[in-house]
């Protein structure tokens, strides 16, 4: 046993009506994901304190921090599964887990906090680490190693085990206490760039910095200058040679995740279908930038487009709002829980940081994982999908709640490709007051040379060095664990509550997030605004002595921000900061002195001219060429009776893709801040699907804000232009559903592609970049056709993972978010069926589009590949899809519709069944007149294809007349009336084509995401 | 002069702002003050009519939900709060304000204000946490001043730790005896009242909570604490089902229970706005 370790451990009092949830919940995983029939699992907590205390101090610890008297039993210095209180039974294994040296351990800080509060003098020297143990009885002949890989992430973690014969004798599993060790000062050393090309790849490559020879060359040929040389000459650098800290803060400035490098690129894009041979200068500034920035020129509303963490827009005289999502792919490959977790925190930080803070008032979360049923081969290195959900999930579901952000809106998307990377998309909306109290606009950043710089929240560590670039790197068999972090949301959340408060006093002149590139990032892009700054790392707070300056540099060390504070306020914004218990710590100053300079004491690390890190970057040249994919046809059986039609329902509604995803969003809170108005679900049993999430931001006030998305990644397969259009259209209809304020919509664009560039690895990087030019355009068109801009976005390029020789490359992927104005959210609609005899209508455009329909899909696996996905990818006519939105808002509005609800996946008989969950009754339907605007369309176009820009509404009989007058002029159609039994009947021409009953669908819908329930006592 | 209320806030607490102005919107002032200026004796919790600790995962429930912050209330706090109920100053924890009225003894309590500890709130059956809309149905014959008419009440629970239990049962019959047991969840679908010891069946008790209790108040009546978010329901158009209902806009359901403590104040103190 190691000296001076105090060993702490507890355990849930069970029997009499107490329970070991955590050990029944472990207990009914295993058996949901592996089938394992284990009689019984039970869990202990263990805490180490790093410090010698006397009996007394133990026990009063363990009696008043560690254990809960009144359902804990806990000890100490002595294993609890020798007290006889606590485990009758000898178990059959015991597998203990603990974090590795430098892993964030949060409760740990929690135990040292509160440690702190019963021992004040003797909480400063005191280090704590955690451990949890399970221990298994009954069960049975499984491989403890394999069922100690199901329970920890060896990245991260180590685990022991005792197995039957340790267990027999009392040989427990003990952990080492996880010591940090100091790692030995490196100085900054510098780096040869006179070399061969191959060499300046080698360096490249070999320090991960993830540049191009391009990109190494510019850089080399910025140290030949000669005006460059005397000016270092002058400062004691190296004249000729970048320093380490220079060479890594330029590469984190122009990764790819940092700089878009492909969204900046000059392409050259052929088209084999129309014969286009054209350039494209920047994907970025032509589709995306020129189009808001044109509509920026019509509106007043759009108050900051593009530079800041996130867009910001007027919502009301008093009140703005801001948007931003992000991914957190590659993290979340690694370690799902921690990966998704510094998502979901990292990208409230963003919204912290725009303006001069806003205050984080929504979040949403959109997953695409491989299916969670997958049984084919994983290659070595992979989490099985199962594993990754359950770990992304909870690391978000702890992230939003802990922070206190409801999580409003999502979706969860299943598709093989995203075996090797799944995509993980973190969104949170801000609110700001238009003015702060001293007058200043809140969304204008405010800086002047000589502003102090603070570095406030979380202290740096080596743990997430590297993230930019290695986010900017497929995923390999190498790929760094200290990439890979654990969000703390606590010390964030004590640092969110202290910044407020201190930009409602004035003290904040500038503020940033420290995400990707950490302080090279923030500080270098601040930087720009006053034209320098000044960094000293050696005052930067460290977790671990011993940090080379170019780490520190680029450390992405959780929970910080920068911020520039006048030199009159320093003292009243560290008092405050004392009070939060947050750390503030001075690293620098801003200057205009056009560089970046950083020292490391007394001795000048890095100088950077401020121009030359944000544009030295050279211009990528790319080669895009589109033909279009040949897919196979949809093979239809040829007569189908109606009970054979209702089963192909129940199975597609069955689908991952469709199905009920209640049981994971109802463990996200969506309702702190008391302004939840149009929930994730509704309907008389609150298991309905809704579309948008409408929430009421101010108390009392009943002007509210929408929030919604938009995700179709399977349409790529035949066009990313039509996945585009129809991911923008899905984020609008489903605003439209719940009565948005069409004048006052905003976007985000978040791309995740694969790699997109021609090389060896990449063979077919000219198509996947015309897939990007393709899904770009579409993203222009229809923007601009629904007056939405975007007014922010992200991009995630390198969405490939090869391990055990294979590539898998995720299908090209946009989201689209949206956020939007809402006048009254007491007129807010909801998808639910509201009453038997309502007349059902079906608005907008009905075509023969079954091409990579869900349906398509599901009948190509059932045929084991001999059925197709080809056929027509639904189209975008966006002129009349608004001008239909439009009319039927006024409908709504005028109070004339019940329920309003999307048709996306799985098409109207999907919708329509959705919308009956909601009123617990079927509904009869027919579809003889659907043909109208396709002559071609068939009962399976009907019931199952995805034609854009519908929507099912519900109608009071009263409101009939009023309704039809006010549609008169956009498409609508009368196909049926909401029923009072289980049934529902869809028929065709007087014949019944589809029957199923309301009750099998939902369960078939609630069934397949289940994720278990252990209420069994 | 008007009714002071003092919401804490830090550490973790996330739900001072409704909590906050839900008193407002009761005729109170509301003021969100972070624990260490209490602590710290910048403020001065006596200048205050109410205390409110609202909901939250304060320090992030790390060593069970609500312990840490009921040390540092009970470590740095404990005369002023025994000052605050011995004036008759009614004090609210709601969800994880509950869990540290609980853990750090303050409910169910005793005459003495002893800050021992007696009941816990532990992980739901269900083994996850959880936000789902539940019916609560409150104990008419109780003495506690939050609860005064109440009957029944939809409203939100969130929380992964809500089930009450203690190591003593005979407790349970002399609180429910004291009128201490206020707040269970019931069956919408039970006639009133419908309230009863036999746990009811997942989701209508979303945790197994013993003899279905949601909320609990200490024998003076003042200090109550309960799981469910009466806060989250402050306006018609937050209901679960609201689209559903033929209603009139205006305040929710979950209001009734902030006028109760308002109005109690106000009468104690001879207070007219």
């Amino acid at each position: 046993m190691q000296s001076n370790i105090q060993r702490i451990e507890v355990t849930p009092r069970v029997g009499g009506g107490l329970r070991d949830v955590r050990g029944d919940t472990i207990k009914s995983q295993l058996k949901t994901d592996h089938n394992l029939e284990i009689t019984d699992v039970r869990s202990i907590l263990g805490y180490q304190i790093n410090q010698e205390l006397s009996k007394d101090q133990l026990t009063k610890v363990v009696d008043e921090l560690f254990t809960d008297p009144v359902i804990e039993i806990g000890c100490f210095n002595s294993s609890i599964l020798d007290n006889k209180n606590a485990f009758t039974e000898t178990p059959e294994a015991v597998i203990t887990v603990g974090f590795k040296p430098g892993v964030t351990d949060n409760r740990a800080s929690a135990a040292l906090d509160g440690f702190t509060t019963i021992f004040p003098d003797l909480g400063k020297n005191v280090k704590i680490s955690t451990s949890i143990s399970y221990v298994f009885f009954g069960l049975g002949d499984v491989d403890l190693n394999w069922l100690s890989d199901q329970l920890h992430n060896s990245l991260i973690e180590i685990a022991l085990i005792a197995d039957s014969n340790d267990c027999a004798i009392g040989d427990w599993p003990e952990i080492q206490f996880p010591e940090l060790k100091d790692i030995e000062y490196a100085a900054p050393s510098t780096i040869d760039l006179n070399v061969s090309d191959e060499q300046l790849i080698e360096i490249s490559e070999k320090g991960l910095l993830a540049l191009n020879l391009e990109e190494m060359k510019a850089i080399q040929q910025n140290y030949l200058d000669t005006d460059v040389q005397a000016r270092r000459k002058k400062l004691g650098l190296p004249p000729d040679k970048p320093t380490d800290v220079e060479l890594e803060c330029l590469a984190q400035s122009w990764s790819e995740h940092c700089k878009h490098k492909i969204f900046a690129a000059k392409i050259n894009h052929i088209d084999t279908e129309t014969g286009e041979n054209s350039v494209i200068d920047s994907l970025f500034k032509t589709y995306i930038m020129q189009p808001a920035l044109d509509m920026q020129q019509e509106v007043n509303w759009l108050l900051s487009l593009f530079h800041d963490n996130s867009g910001v827009i007027e919502w009301t005289p008093e009140w703005s709002l801001c948007m931003k999502a992000e991914t957190h792919n590659s993290p979340s490959a690694l370690d799902p829980f921690g990966g998704a977790m510094t998502g979901i925190v990292g990208v409230n930080r963003d919204i912290l940081g725009t303006g001069l803070g806003a205050r984080p008032i929504a979040n949403t979360d959109v997953f695409c994982f491989g299916p969670p049923d997958y049984n084919d081969y994983l290659p070595e290195g992979l989490f099985h999908p199962s594993r990754v959900m359950r770990g992304v999930h909870a690391g978000v579901r702890a992230g939003g709640n802990e922070s206190g952000i409801p999580t409003v809106n999502g979706a969860i998307v299943f598709d093989e490709r995203y075996i090797g990377k799944p995509l993980v998309y973190c969104g949170t909306v801000g609110i700001l007051p238009r003015h702060l109290p001293d007058g200043r606009e809140s969304h204008i950043k405010t800086p002047e040379p000589g502003n102090l710089i603070y570095m406030v929240g979380g202290r740096v560590g080596s743990d997430g060095i590297h993230g930019a670039t290695f986010s900017s790197l497929e995923l390999t068999d190498e790929s760094p664990s200290s990439a890979v972090q654990i969000g703390d949301p606590i010390t964030q959340k004590k640092m969110v509550d202290m910044l407020l408060e201190a930009r409602d006093l004035g003290y904040i002149e500038v503020i940033t997030d420290n995400g990707a590139g950490g302080l090279s990032s923030s500080i270098g892009e601040m930087a720009e605004l006053t034209g320098g700054a000044n960094l000293d790392l050696s005052k930067v707070p460290l977790k671990q002595l011993g940090l080379s300056p170019w780490e520190i540099l680029v450390s992405e060390s959780q929970e910080r921000m920068t911020v520039g504070v006048d030199e009159k306020n320093k003292q009243a914004f560290e008092e405050l900061a004392k009070l939060h218990e947050v750390e503030a710590t001075i690293v620098g100053e801003f200057t205009n002195s056009g560089t970046f300079l950083v020292n490391y004491g007394n001795d000048v690390v890095a100088d950077l001219p401020i121009e030359y890190l944000h544009d030295g970057c050279p211009q990528l040249n790319l080669e895009s060429e589109w033909t279009p994919p040949i897919h196979k046809s949809i093979i239809f059986k040829e007569k189908t009776s109606p009970e054979e039609m209702g089963n192909i329902l129940q199975r597609l509604i069955a689908r991952p893709n469709i199905a009920s995803k209640e049981w994971w969003v109802r463990s996200y809170d969506h309702e702190v801040i008391g302004q939840s108005v149009i929930k994730p679900f509704g309907g008389v049993n609150h298991d309905a699907p809704g579309d948008a999430a409408v929430i009421a931001p101010i108390p009392g006030e009943t002007k509210g804000t929408v929030i919604s998305c938009g995700i179709v990644p399977r349409y790529s397969d035949i066009d990313a232009y039509a996945m585009a259009a129809a991911s923008v259209d899905e984020a609008v209809r489903n605003a439209v559903c719940v009565g948005v304020d069409l004048s006052r919509i905003a976007g985000l664009d978040n791309f995740c592609w694969p790699d997109p560039v021609q090389s060896k690895k990449t063979p077919d990087g000219r198509f996947k970049l015309a897939q990007l030019v393709r899904a770009n355009r579409a993203l222009e068109d229809v923007c601009r056709a629904y007056s939405l801009p975007c007014i922010s976005g992200k991009d995630s390029m390198k969405n490939d993972a090869t391990l055990d020789g294979e590539k898998i490359s995720v299908p090209p992927t946009l989201l689209f978010s949206l956020m939007g104005n809402h006048e009254d959210v007491r007129k807010a609609i909801s998808s639910d069926f509201k009453n038997t005899g309502d007349v059902i209508y079906l608005v907008g455009e009905t075509k023969q589009e079954l091409g990579a329909s869900e349906l398509a899909y599901m009948l190509q696996e059932e045929s084991e590949g001999v059925s197709g996905i080809g056929g027509n990818v639904p189209s975008i006519d966006p002129e009349r899809n608004l001008s239909t939105y439009k009319v039927l808002t006024r409908a709504m509005h005028a109070g004339l519709v019940e329920s309003a609800h999307d048709c996306s996946d799985g098409g109207l008989s999907v919708a329509i069944a959705e919308s009956c969950f909601g009123i617990d009754a079927g509904a009869k339907i027919d579809i003889s007149f659907l043909d109208s605007f396709d002559d071609k369309l068939d009962s399976w176009g009907a019931l199952f294809g995805e034609s854009l820009g519908r929507i099912v509404v519900s109608i009071n009989p009263k409101n009939i007349q009023a309704f039809e007058e006010i549609m008169t002029a956009v498409a609508h159609q009368k196909i049926g009336v909401v029923g009072n039994s289980d049934d529902l009947v869809i028929m065709k021409n007087e014949t019944k084509i589809l029957t199923a009953s309301i009750m099998k669908l939902r369960e078939a819908w609630k069934g397949t995401l289940d994720g278990g329930q252990q209420n069994e006592c | 002069m008007s009714v002071k209320v003092a919401v804490l806030t830090g550490f973790g607490i996330n739900c001072d702002r409704e909590t906050a102005a839900v008193f407002e919107m009761a005729g109170a002032k509301s003021e969100r003050i972070h624990v260490n200026r209490l602590v710290n004796g910048e403020i001065n919790l006596q200048d205050y009519h109410i205390m409110a600790v609202p909901g939250g995962f304060s320090f992030g429930d790390h060593l069970g939900s609500g312990r840490l912050m009921g040390n540092r209330l009970r470590f740095g706090l404990r005369e002023q709060i025994r000052q605050f109920v011995n004036d008759k100053k009614p004090i609210i924890g709601i969800c994880n304000g509950f869990q540290v009225l609980v853990k750090m003894g303050l409910l169910p309590g005793d005459e003495d204000i002893s800050f021992g500890q007696t009941a816990s709130l532990t992980l739901n059956d269900s083994g996850h946490y959880e936000d789902r809309w539940v019916t609560l149905e409150f104990d008419d014959s109780s003495h506690c001043i939050w609860t005064k008419g109440l009957k029944r009440m939809r409203v939100p629970v969130r929380h992964g730790e809500g089930k009450f239990v203690t190591n003593d049962k005979k407790l349970l019959d002399k609180w429910q005896k004291n009128g201490q047991l206020v707040v269970r969840y019931v069956d919408p679908n039970q006639q009133y009242p419908s309230k009863s010891d036999e746990i009811l069946p997942y989701p209508l008790s979303p945790n197994s909570s013993w003899r279905n209790i949601a909320g609990v108040c200490d024998p003076t009546g003042l200090v109550f604490g309960l799981m469910p978010h009466p806060e989250a329901n402050h306006s018609t158009w937050l209901g679960a089902t609201w689209t559903r209902e033929n209603l009139i806009h205006g305040e929710g359901e979950g209001m009734s229970m902030f006028y109760n403590a308002v109005n109690y104040v106000k009468a104690l103190f001879s207070i007219n706005d």
